[in-house]
């Protein structure tokens, strides 16, 4: 059963599948820095946001980014839910924040490339932890919890958080944020987005239509949910 | 003519916003390498005088190489409120001796001088960050990063692509608010033009942009495909070369901030974290 | 040129094949126009031949296809499924492909880098790509757009761009599918103008297209721009009729109607089985009586945007059972018109009413929730009616949707969306109804279920504005007519007399083959228009070779 036995007369080379390539597809990068755009574009508006909070919190105002951290992270494990490769994590959070600085003018200014990588690092040190195999609710609570912790260490260099008061209380808001605003967002936007149908060329689409079409095959599971977003 | 968009002459032709500044004609690639080793720099100091001499002589400079006022301006007026509140939060945080009380809370010497600094460097960051992004040309960036930093083919076609689809975002959020606030029930809203902003029509609308978004990039990367995109070397029709300038551009910025700081040094105006205590 | 046997494509995880079996064989130098029912597997085919089935969409494939001395998708083995063997980007040395819509093709922030990109990936030297360019816009007549940005191109130069990008790598194959639907009559003329001349006897053609008055206009004369061959497909991309243009136009053409296909006018016609226009029988048009009450009024409307005067003192009353049409091109300040009558814009001038509804060129824009029936339910929920949850059964049963309730609305194909916001707006009691081009892009069958419920809504007492430059339309289901030109009301009146006055002309709409043969009738061009669209049906259903 080798190929050449297949090969037609017209055509001597061996039948060989382009498909097979290793790293990231142009699909898969067109969809990761597009991501970074609308992301880059959403995180500048939350910074617009977090100047409002920061003034309407007075005296108090630089514990806002503490409750909002976890927003500025959660392209990093969308981006890896999707598209489920080593590294998209970290690349597509710091290109996220290449637009802000770059193209929207971000006011933290270009130290924000060093955040984004962190943050991003961070953010995917779940997935690196559980091989890039697995994406059940706890990986993105951990993804948060590793999240935060890496922007903390970060905090703690680039201010000094550690040396000033309510350190404990920077902490907890940064865990809080990191696992509700960037690990559980993350999973419950890509879950909301595969349904749509604009990510069925990716490996988060290729499983989500794998697990429908296995629900109607089941016919005692088959149940609304089922035939819910089975393509029409 | 006399409200045309920024960045774009009446008639929509390409104008090289690009191409007025003096900046826009450097490597890009250097340029935002030079902006992120001034800001590094810009870490050590704490005092107000450091960033404000600076402040003043980027100014001058951006000025001398014919960025308008307005552009200045603009990135003034969205870096004031995080500036006043580094400033406040700063002024009541840092040990030292106090200075004054303020609705229960005490300001101190340390906190006068590094929450001045610290304001006046974001508003200085956010200066440099505005006029280097106004005389950024997407297309030279990417050739450069593909020639200087081993950006690869398709990892530069795709982040032009990413740069389309950001630049019609803006337009798009209101054509996506638009059409969903035409399927609110009830009387005609009481002033024209006026879109809801209830925080669950604004999460609506987010998620509906991010598909149509997403959708439109999928069917870009098809683009990209069919017109041969990494099959194989590659040309690149405007080359991006490093030249004489772009040296010039980065040992002046790097030696200015560097002069700056060690004369304000020896006039003993210069403070660092260290020298502060904090 | 193109050799494709026993080809399959399915779905992956469906039950049918979307081709089941297609064969086809194109000598190089030949122009094919490729004709079928939407979901006839004509787009699929041509994404096929591209190589972006099954490499950028998942497919699973069988059979084989050669493009331009490429093997592009080839068995694996005897009896086993087919794998594609050469890369996307590869066949697009030789290989152009232009889509629909331009935005998605539109890459790069100006005219002359989006065009020499393409070349850039190719590998043609730097020296040689300037002169190249230069020629490819003046291929397409977009010679003077060179230095514009790409975001401030029309929809037809975007097009026109597109084509020239793909046209500089000078490809010996161009695959081209639905290249004008998405643009105005004058943007699709100079498009197909510019495709009539990009097919030379060294080019392979493959068109999939709608509107076929317009490449037939685009021959030398005004008449014979089509390609000289015809080759139509049949339930799941079966080749049913292959042939010379004007042969299977003729004999198939009663069929191709049924099956929801344009055609062109001189075909449509004898497809319904009439000699002359004078032997096909007029539909009845109920009469529409006096008009009822002014149920939304805007007077002296002026709007500005982007510091432009995009609409000049218009005025406009919308009374109950009347659709009153506003036709004009793109920028003749018709969409801001729709927007201020809906009260999105700010506007100078009275605007007087209740709520309108509204229904966008891109229904997708306009969704809200993550089911079709939520979707529907939305509004009255939303009013706190309550019997919402009925109300939307009975909208999702009248619009054919009932079947796809729980999937997501992003799922629906081009035509349900269209439905689904017509659904969606008539759940709500709005007494008005606006719709911005609400046939474009649409099948023959489409359009007609679309118009056929546009002037539903006006016979069951609503008022209807309708925005568009599909004048067929305007002719078929509009009692007024507002034409617009540079923001200025051109003419405001019934609407044969707008349509014999030649205003539109003036406005850049020359009027269709078919209007102007129904307008010359004297019969009444909405009866005459709708009775040979029933004549074609009639004629065409039991010529057996259908689904």
């Amino acid at each position: 059963m080798s190929a050449r036995d297949a090969a037609p007369a017209d055509v001597d080379a061996p039948v060989v599948d382009v498909r097979t390539r290793r790293g990231l597809t142009l699909s898969e990068l067109v969809l990761l820095t597009v991501l970074a755009a609308v992301f880059g574009f959403l995180y500048w508006a939350l910074v617009q946001a977090w100047g409002a909070l920061q003034l309407a919190m007075g005296p108090f105002g630089d514990l806002a980014q503490h409750v909002l951290v976890g927003g500025w992270m959660v392209v990093a494990p969308l981006a890896l839910y999707i598209v489920r490769k080593p590294g998209v994590g970290a690349v597509v959070e710091l290109a996220a924040a290449l637009v802000e600085v770059a193209f929207l003018a971000s006011p933290v200014g270009p130290m924000l490339l060093v955040v984004g990588l962190v943050q991003g690092a961070g953010a995917e040190l779940a997935f690196t932890l559980t091989r890039y195999r697995r994406y059940g609710w706890w990986v993105f609570v951990l993804s948060g919890v590793t999240a935060a912790v890496a922007s903390t260490l970060l905090g703690m260099v680039r201010s000094g958080w550690h040396l000033q008061d309510l350190f404990a209380l920077r902490v907890a808001l940064q865990l809080v944020s990191g696992v509700v605003l960037c690990g559980l967002l993350a999973r419950v936007l890509g879950d909301a987005l595969v349904r749509t149908g604009v990510l069925d060329e990716t490996a988060l689409g290729r499983a989500w239509r794998a697990r429908v079409a296995r629900d109607a095959a089941a016919p005692a599971r088959a149940t609304g949910a089922a035939g819910d977003g089975a393509p029409a | 003519m006399s409200a045309a968009p920024a960045g774009a002459s009446p008639d929509g032709r390409a104008a090289p916003r690009a191409r007025r500044t003096a900046l826009a004609r450097r490597d890009p690639t250097v340029v935002l390498a030079t902006l992120l080793v001034v800001s590094l720099l810009l870490l050590v100091p704490v005092d107000p005088w450091t960033p404000l001499t600076l402040l003043v002589l980027t100014v001058a400079a951006a000025r001398a190489a014919a960025v308008p006022w307005s552009t200045l301006a603009r990135g003034l007026a969205s870096f004031g409120p995080f500036a006043l509140s580094v400033l406040a939060v700063n002024l009541v945080t840092r040990p030292g001796a106090p200075v004054a009380r303020v609705a229960g809370l005490t300001v101190t010497d340390v906190g006068v001088l590094v929450g001045t600094g610290l304001a006046l460097r974001t508003v200085l960051v956010g200066t440099l960050a505005v006029v280097v992004a106004a005389s950024l040309d997407p297309v030279r960036l990417v050739a450069s990063l593909h020639r200087h930093a081993r950006l690869g083919a398709r990892g530069a076609a795709a982040l032009l692509a990413a740069h389309r689809v950001l630049e019609q975002l803006p337009a798009r959020w209101v054509a996506v608010r638009q059409a969903q606030a035409a399927r609110l029930p009830g009387p005609r809203p009481t002033r024209a033009g006026a879109l809801p902003t209830s925080p669950d029509l604004l999460v609506r609308a987010a998620f509906t942009l991010l598909v149509v978004t997403l959708r439109q990039a999928q069917q870009m990367a098809v683009t990209l495909e069919t017109r041969g995109v990494g099959s194989g070397p590659r040309t690149v029709h405007r080359p991006a070369r490093l030249g004489a300038g772009d040296a010039v551009l980065a040992a002046v910025a790097v030696g200015t901030t560097v002069v700056v700081g060690a004369v304000l040094w020896r006039l003993g105006l210069l403070e660092t974290w260290a020298s502060v205590g904090g | 040129m193109i050799e494709v046997g026993g080809l399959r494509v399915r779905w992956p995880h469906a039950d049918d094949d979307v081709l089941a079996g297609t064969d086809l064989d194109v000598r190089p130098g030949e122009h094919v126009l490729v004709l079928g029912a939407s979901g006839s597997g004509k787009s699929t085919l041509l994404r096929t031949l591209a190589g972006v089935v099954p490499q950028q969409v998942d497919a699973q494939t069988w059979g084989r296809v050669q493009v331009a001395g490429r093997r592009v998708l080839a068995p694996s083995g005897p009896g086993r499924p087919s794998v594609p063997t050469t890369t996307t980007a590869h066949l697009a040395r030789d290989v152009g492909t232009l889509t629909q819509d331009p935005w998605a093709q539109l890459c790069l922030p100006t005219v002359t880098d989006e065009v020499a990109s393409g070349l850039e990936h190719r590998g043609v030297p730097a020296a040689e790509i300037d002169a190249r360019v230069r020629e490819a816009l003046r291929a397409v007549g977009a010679a003077h757009l060179a230095d514009r940005r790409t975001a401030t191109l029309s929809g037809g130069e975007g097009q026109r761009v597109a084509l020239a990008a793909v046209l500089a790598a000078r490809p010996r194959v161009l695959l081209l599918d639905e290249p004008t639907a998405l643009l105005d009559p004058a943007g699709a003329a100079g498009v197909a103008r510019a495709l009539q001349a990009a097919g030379g006897p060294d080019r392979t053609t493959l068109l999939v297209e709608h509107r076929l008055d317009e490449h037939d206009g685009a021959g030398p004369g005004g008449t014979g721009g089509l390609p000289e061959r015809v080759v139509v497909l049949g339930a799941r991309g079966r080749v049913v009729a292959d042939g010379p243009t004007a042969d299977v136009l003729g004999d198939a053409g009663g069929h191709l109607a049924a099956l929801g296909t344009w055609l062109p006018w001189a075909a449509e016609l004898a497809a319904s089985g009439a000699r002359r226009l004078a032997d096909v029988e007029a539909a009845p048009v109920p009469s529409r009586g006096t008009p009822g009450p002014a149920l939304l009024e805007a007077r002296g409307l002026v709007v500005h945007r982007g510091g432009r005067r995009v609409l000049d003192g218009v005025s406009l009353a919308v009374r109950a059972g009347r659709v009153t049409a506003v036709v004009g091109l793109n920028g003749s300040g018709k969409s801001s018109l729709l927007l201020a009558l809906a009260g999105l814009l700010p506007a100078d001038g009275v605007v007087r009413g209740g709520r309108a509804a509204l229904v966008l060129q891109r229904p997708e824009q306009q969704l809200l929730a993550r089911t079709v029936r939520d979707e529907v339910a939305w509004g009255p929920r939303r009013a706190g009616a309550r019997d919402a949850e009925a109300r939307a059964d009975a909208a999702l049963a009248r619009y054919g949707l009932t079947a796809v309730a729980g999937a997501d609305p992003f799922r629906l194909s081009g035509g349900q969306q269209r439905r689904l916001a017509l659904a969606s707006v008539t759940v709500c009691d709005h007494e008005v109804v606006l719709a911005d081009e609400p046939t474009f892009g649409q099948d023959r069958a489409t359009w007609r279920s679309c118009a056929v419920s546009l002037r539903g809504l006006a016979d069951e007492g609503r008022g209807v504005v309708l925005v568009t430059h599909d004048v067929r339309l305007v002719a078929e289901v509009a009692d007024d007519v507002l034409v617009l030109r540079d923001g200025r009301a051109l003419a405001h009146g019934p609407v044969e007399a707008v349509l014999r006055s030649g205003v539109l002309a003036g406005a850049g709409l020359p009027l269709p083959p078919a209007v102007r043969a129904a307008l010359a009738d004297g019969r009444g061009a909405a009866g005459v228009l709708a009775g040979v669209a029933a004549a074609t049906v009639r004629a065409g259903a039991p010529a057996g070779v259908g689904p």
